[in-house]
């Protein structure tokens, strides 16, 4: 349970980042990277780069394979799996929330027929 | 699913009817009495709440809820907008979100409509939709597989 809430919060505050969630939606449908190609685009300094891969890298939302000096990213779509339970859980917590307020009305009308 | 959930663009969606007029259904939200008696999810075995039911106002809520122990929802009261709209922001699980819920008369029933956004930064939505189609396919089973559990 912890684990699993820790986990979340790690998703989370690396994809708080909009140089991260670009990095991340970059890779996706891709396959590995090498991590000046992927720096590229951004404008930022290769270890600005390398600082948001780290983050992303602990966050479990990226891969990253050493062929000596040369690192090759790619994307892991398996950990954004904990975030997206997290939003099927807020889900289903309002909509168990609802079925009881769904007969807590039915109760309080049939309450003030009797009346 | 008795309620209609909608995932995307930075938020997520839940509508549903209540067969109760809209003043009743408010009630509901604006009452602390009443309130305790439905927040919280399945496994929430008790609710103390306290609350300042204004703009401005802050709401707590302490649930007990089985095999996590103590869990604490605070938030903010942003708009209240009687019997029609209803909006506050709070810290839920490991971020901040915002949430609005408004209630429209349908007849004798009253239609509700939640939208809880802000999840974390900008979004995890729109990172997620940009991903695989497959990892959304899979947040459709798992809502559709929760709703058929509560219903069976």
């Amino acid at each position: 349970m912890v684990n699993k809430e820790e986990k979340v919060t790690a998703v989370f505050a690396a994809l708080a980042d909009p140089t991260r969630r670009r990095i991340v939606q970059r890779l996706s449908g891709q396959g590995e990277i090498r991590v000046t190609a992927l720096a590229k685009p951004f404008h930022i300094s290769l270890p600005a780069i390398s600082r948001h891969l780290r983050v992303l890298e602990s966050a479990r939302l990226i891969k990253r394979q050493r062929h000596g000096r040369e690192h090759l990213i790619r994307s892991h779509a398996a950990g954004l799996e904990a975030a997206q339970n997290w939003i099927a859980q807020c889900a289903a917590g309002w909509e168990s929330g609802f079925d009881t307020l769904d007969e807590l009305l039915k109760t309080a009308q049939q309450k003030e027929k009797t009346r | 699913m008795k309620s209609e959930v909608k995932v995307g663009d930075n938020r997520l969606q839940i509508s549903r009817l209540f067969d109760a007029p809209r003043d009743l259904v408010f009630a509901y939200w604006k009452e602390v009495d009443r309130l305790q008696q439905w927040w919280g999810c399945k496994d929430t075995t008790k609710v103390d709440c306290t609350m300042d039911f204004r703009v401005g106002g802050f709401f707590v809520c302490v649930m007990q809820i089985t095999g996590a122990g103590e869990f604490s929802y605070k938030g903010q009261y942003d708009e209240i907008v009687e019997p029609a709209k209803i909006a506050y922001h709070a810290d839920f699980g490991p971020t901040t979100t915002r949430v609005v819920v408004e209630f429209f008369e349908q007849g004798a029933q009253t239609k509700m409509v939640l939208t809880q956004a802000g999840f974390p930064g900008q979004s995890i939505c729109e990172t997620v939709s940009q991903g695989t189609k497959e990892s959304f396919d899979k947040l459709d089973s798992l809502l559709a597989s929760q709703a058929l559990e509560r219903v069976s």
